[in-house]
């Protein structure tokens, strides 16, 4: 190895550090210009708001963050396997009751989970992969719901999408929740591990004896999962249930991981990092509201530091790991 | 050991494709009369152009992922451009898309970046920038100007402008795939890509043509559909990577690269649009058509991908038989 | 023709070429000698133009030149055909003949493209192959036997030949030898590197020999015996690098009898005992890693039997080997041997993920606690386990690579080259962990190109040449001259 990617390489491990601070710092920056340019911005209202709006992307891109981090880029599913599982959810609850609506809806996602891990780890192609299932899942999504709108009269779920414990709504309750287990699994937990190294370096996770291809149907199992959770409080907080859901939202998810930095080539980074990225997004978008900004601008400019972000971090790591 | 042999792979292949076309021939009339052949032939348009460009990237052993937004983006740019023309918005379009793909394929290059990575930014990115080019609205054609976009829509028994541009476009791609330096560098770099360049073969010329092959075939496909209908909306073609890949798939071009050829990528497009249009005219919802295509998509990957997995596992079995 | 004065190449601290001529002659086949990591292949491919030197100067006909890139080099009217494959399976043979050839034209049917390529495919005995079928279809020698093929039609000036044989038969070399004497009739300068003396005097007109990174004065072929060609490479080596050995050899634990697998032409037996090193020599495609990747679970056993402490032993994944106490370290560390973007605590708990866990959940005091032990054990500072593993040098990561399996507590450790990339001075170390470990009753196979390590390191031997075993025996009664002499050459020996 030469000296040059080492130097690479450690400044490669600081630029993550520095990822993560860059998401903290251009959030308390966004939050500073726009509390003294919009007055609007600075409120409780729009505070919670934009947590609210965070926490919905954020829960999923946490669950995105694992199957990163294992080495696997995305998944282009999560979208329709919310509305499939919405549905679902809807379904059930409509003719039984609250808890087996959650009870099915978890056991559908675990069950999408391992059906794409499988496909995944026999293609190596976790795009292609997870773009078929994605189809599949809109395609189920419809199938179910008569491609109608489905409505449920259930006070318990109305609770669960619409409550503010201590002032603030349960979605974002989980999210916070969400991100501190999120944190705790990659940390502490052997699972967390796994995934780290089998994203670090594949073959010698392989090499080590771990299981890799379980690893990466645990990694979508959890996304599902994540996926489940927004299912469930969208349509608890709408009531109703819809196959186009979450349409075309899956780029957000993704964006989220993206822009709070986390290693495209796995094994670096943790899902937090996602979590801020939602943030991060959800402020930018609500600011860009207030001003009348259109989202148009706002899906270039993110798509644009998306890019950048890819290529400095590209760059700076070594072409070569 | 087996060889791999193309032509009776593709003759497979086409006669699975004559199959399908058999199985709904039989019952739907419109497979065979003049104006049901000409829907089936336009109504591959779309598909057809941008599978020719994303199978090519396929081929170099990469993946446009960005050719819907491209095709969004050229929509709506060539609505924008109509007053100078219809033939000359076309050109202008596609080659500006020409243009941006090969600033990808060199970044890619230059990076050496994985496509499937970088090009997700870019799909953010290019459907971002039509929504801002289109301040979220439909972007029509101005009405003095609707006249003069009919001639993409006349019919000469059942070929059509679109039609002719994608037999052009896969003649075209299938000469410079086949019989061309640059072409065949394209699938050597998607064969092996450290045996290639051990051999001398440049690594950026190939990722630079490829993608901006596969940019400019979207934008062409987005431009000619968009101008036809007289509007763009700048969330269109969202789903159109989608059936790309699959015809790309069931033509036999190799998820691994290296593999794959232009009448292989027009028969996995028609063998798609026969069972997709089939399932429809039988009755089904839309939605069963994302069903299929998506639950097609499965089935190839699971049978390419079981493959190797089943290869392996039968060379341990094996020896475990001639070792007991 | 050629001419290389004083060229210098290094990587980070490792100097891989310090002072190196070369010349040669047009019409003159020289061969390029030397042992496994002596500096041959930098040095082939600084000519390639895949490495550029740190210093020195090239010059082609009298005209210095700079060969930045491959397509330099071609220019320059150097063509390459490189140890490794440059093959392209999903081609046709006729494309791989013209690949990378820029002369050939734009415009090219495929009809036309096989015309042109008989000629030169005739020349290397593939007359008879139909030159518009995929490359994949043919056996690894024949696509050795296209890369030559190539290399005539490029009409080179200079040609550079690294190890063709490697993976030949006789009749195939011989082919090889034939379209290296017409390539050196016709005017070309040829430098042909090889591990096979036999190859070097039948072809050669000089030889220069690398040793250490520095060049000696090319020597005439005709003046040259094969002992003081042996002599000349080996050179003086300082034998108190390995550790003494300890023969507290105990029972069989590794029987191999009669095995044929991927990479064997005669099938192979062996008996590995506790506590005894086995080393077997060999050059690359030799066959000396083959009966070790089946060990491993990596490829699979075509016949004969293998038993692990009595029983049969035939893993199919590298998670049954590991299961049964085997742990396999390969010859590429960057590629599955660390996690380079992870620290070391991380890579050396790796394969005892379980056993540092309970609950799910990782006990942390138990990882230090075993990290610790693994690094105390192996040199490894303990206070640096923090470190990501990408940072450390060669020597350090084949440490922490070989170290993590000691966690397991396995009863056998398969090596391949376990000092590739490693500095003299942490060798030795390697050596003396690697002895310390036997001494606990671990029994260690290893494979290895260097044949010194093998005569140091190992308690038994086994020599390697064209997929056979050539003899094993007691390293006491081997010696470097005898080692070399088979894993090169053979047929002097016997």
């Amino acid at each position: 190895m030469t000296s040059i990617a080492i130097a690479r390489k450690s400044i490669g491990r600081r630029t993550w550090r520095f990822a993560s601070l860059a998401a903290v710092a251009t959030i308390v920056i966004i939050a500073v210009v726009a509390g003294l340019t919009t007055p609007a911005f600075l409120t409780v209202g729009n505070g919670l708001v934009i947590i609210r709006a965070a926490s919905m992307t954020g829960i999923v891109a946490i669950g995105m963050s694992y199957v990163t981090l294992s080495g696997n880029l995305f998944a282009l599913s999560a979208s329709a396997l919310g509305a499939l599982l919405a549905v679902i959810f809807a379904l059930v609850t409509a003719q039984t009751d609250l808890p087996a609506g959650i009870a099915v809806v978890l056991v559908g996602a675990v069950l999408a989970g391992v059906l794409q891990g499988v496909a995944v780890n026999l293609t190596g192609n976790p795009i292609i992969a997870t773009l078929a299932f994605g189809a599949v899942f809109r395609g189920l999504a419809s199938v179910l719901s008569g491609n109608g709108v489905l409505r449920i009269h259930n006070t318990a779920a109305a609770w669960i999408g619409t409550a503010r414990p201590l002032g603030v709504p349960t979605q974002s309750w989980t999210f916070v929740f969400l991100a501190a287990v999120s944190w705790l699994v990659i940390r502490k937990a052997r699972l967390g591990r796994q995934i780290i190294l089998s994203g670090a370096n594949r073959e010698a996770a392989v090499a080590s004896g771990l299981r890799v291809n379980i690893v990466t149907c645990l990694a979508l199992v959890m996304l599902s999962v994540g996926v489940a959770i927004v299912a469930i409080f969208t349509v608890a907080q709408f009531s109703e249930a819809r196959s186009n859901l979450f349409s075309g939202y899956d780029f957000d998810y993704i964006a989220a991981v993206l822009v709070g930095g986390i290693a495209l080539r796995g094994g670096q980074g943790t899902p937090l990092q996602a979590a801020l990225g939602a943030v991060l997004i959800a402020l930018l978008e609500n600011f860009m509201l207030l001003n009348n900004v259109s989202g148009g601008l706002l899906m270039t400019v993110v798509g644009t530091v998306v890019v950048g972000a890819i290529s400095v971090f590209h760059l700076l790591q070594g072409k070569n790991r | 050991m087996n060889c791999f042999n193309p032509r009776r792979d593709l003759a497979a292949r086409l006669a699975m494709m004559i199959a399908i076309y058999a199985i709904f021939a039989a019952r739907l009339p419109s497979y065979y009369t003049i104006p049901g052949v000409a829907s089936l032939l336009d109504g591959a348009f779309l598909t057809g152009v941008i599978a020719l460009g994303v199978g090519l990237t396929m081929i170099a052993g990469e993946m446009d992922l960005s050719v819907g937004s491209m095709a969004a983006l050229a929509g709506i740019i060539s609505i924008k451009l109509a007053p100078l023309g219809i033939l000359p918005a076309i050109v202008v379009t596609t080659a500006l898309a020409a243009v941006v793909g090969a600033a990808q394929g060199w970044c890619i290059a230059w990076l050496r970046i994985n496509s499937l990575i970088f090009t997700v930014g870019t799909l953010i990115a290019f459907r971002g920038l039509a929504l801002l080019i289109s301040n979220e609205q439909t972007a029509n054609i101005s009405l003095d100007q609707l006249d003069a976009t009919d001639f993409l829509s006349v019919h000469w028994f059942f070929v059509s402008p679109l039609s002719l541009i994608l037999l052009i476009a896969a003649l075209v791609i299938s000469v410079f795939c086949s019989r061309t330096l640059w072409g065949r560098e394209i699938f050597s770099i998607g064969g092996g890509r450290a045996e290639a360049r051990a051999a001398g073969v440049p690594m950026g010329r190939p990722l630079i043509i490829a993608f901006a092959l596969s940019a400019a075939l979207a934008a062409l496909a987005g431009a000619v559909l968009s101008l036809q209908a007289g509007s763009a909306t700048p969330l269109g073609f969202d789903a159109v990577l989608l059936d790309a890949v699959t015809a790309c798939l069931i033509g036999g071009v190799a998820l691994r690269g290296g593999r794959g050829s232009v009448l292989g990528i027009i028969i996995g497009l028609f063998t798609l649009r026969f069972l997709v249009s089939g399932i429809a005219s039988l009755g089904a919802p839309f939605w069963a058509q994302s069903l299929a295509s998506g639950a097609l998509l499965i089935a190839l990957i699971l049978v390419e991908g079981g493959y190797y997995a089943f290869a392996r596992r039968r060379a341990f079995a094996k020896s475990r038989l001639a070792a007991g | 023709m050629l001419q290389m004065r004083n060229v210098a190449k290094r990587y980070g601290a490792t100097v891989a070429l310090e002072n190196v001529n070369l010349d040669v002659k047009a019409g003159e086949v020289m061969a390029l000698l030397g042992e496994n990591g002596a500096g041959k292949s930098t040095l082939v491919k600084i000519l390639a133009g895949l490495e550029q030197p740190d210093s020195g100067a090239i010059a082609i006909g009298g005209k210095p030149h700079n060969i930045g890139s491959p397509a330099q080099a071609r220019a320059a009217g150097i063509s390459y055909v490189a140890q490794e494959l440059s093959i392209v399976g999903t081609l046709s043979v006729a494309e791989n003949v013209f690949l990378g050839d820029q002369t050939v034209g734009l415009l090219r049917s495929p009809s036309s493209l096989a015309r042109r390529a008989k000629p030169f495919l005739a020349r290397i005995g593939l007359g008879d192959i139909d030159p518009s079928l995929p490359a994949e279809a043919f056996s690894v020698a024949e696509r050795q036997l296209m890369e030559i093929a190539r290399l005539l039609s490029r009409e080179a000036r200079i040609a550079i030949l690294d190890e063709p044989t490697a993976a030949l038969s006789e009749v195939e070399i011989d082919r090889v030898k034939t379209a290296v004497r017409t390539l050196a009739e016709e005017g070309c300068a040829i430098i042909y590197v090889t591990h096979r003396l036999g190859e070097v005097f039948e072809l050669s007109h000089r030889v220069t020999i690398i040793r250490n990174g520095h060049s000696f004065a090319p020597v005439a072929t005709s003046s040259l015996q094969v002992d003081g060609l042996i002599e000349m490479m080996l050179g003086r080596r300082l034998e108190q690098m390995f550790p003494p050995r300890a023969p507290s050899v105990g029972d069989k634990l590794l029987v191999v009898e009669d095995c044929l697998c991927q990479g064997l032409s005669s099938p192979v037996s062996f008996i590995l005992r506790k506590g005894e090193m086995l080393g077997l020599a060999g050059q690359v495609g030799s066959g000396a890693t083959a009966i070790l990747k089946v060990l491993a679970g990596l490829t699979p056993l075509y016949r004969g039997s293998i038993t692990l402490d009595g029983r049969p032993f035939t893993p199919r994944v590298i998670r049954d080997s590991i299961k049964m106490g085997v742990a396999y370290c390969s010859d590429d560390r960057k590629r599955d041997g660390v996690f380079a973007v992870r620290n070391l605590v991380e890579n050396l708990s790796a394969p005892v993920i379980d056993q540092v866990s309970r609950f799910g959940l990782m006990n942390r005091r138990a990882e230090t606690t075993h990290t610790q032990a693994v690094a105390q054990q192996f040199n490894i500072d303990i206070n640096g386990l923090g470190r990501l593993a990408g940072n450390l040098s060669g020597g350090n990561q084949q440490k922490v690579a070989l170290g993590k399996w000691i966690g397991i507590s396995p009863s056998l450790l398969i090596v391949e080259e376990p000092t590739r990339g490693v500095d003299v001075g942490a060798r030795a170390e390697i050596y003396r962990h690697l002895r310390a470990q036997t001494a606990r009753g671990l029994a260690i196979l290893f494979a290895s190109s260097d044949t010194h390590e093998v005569l140091g390191l190992a308690d038994t031997i086994g020599t390697f040449f064209q997929g056979e075993m050539v003899q094993i025996g007691s390293a006491d009664a081997m010696t470097a001259e005898i080692i070399t002499r088979d894993v090169t050459h053979p047929a002097v020996a016997a």
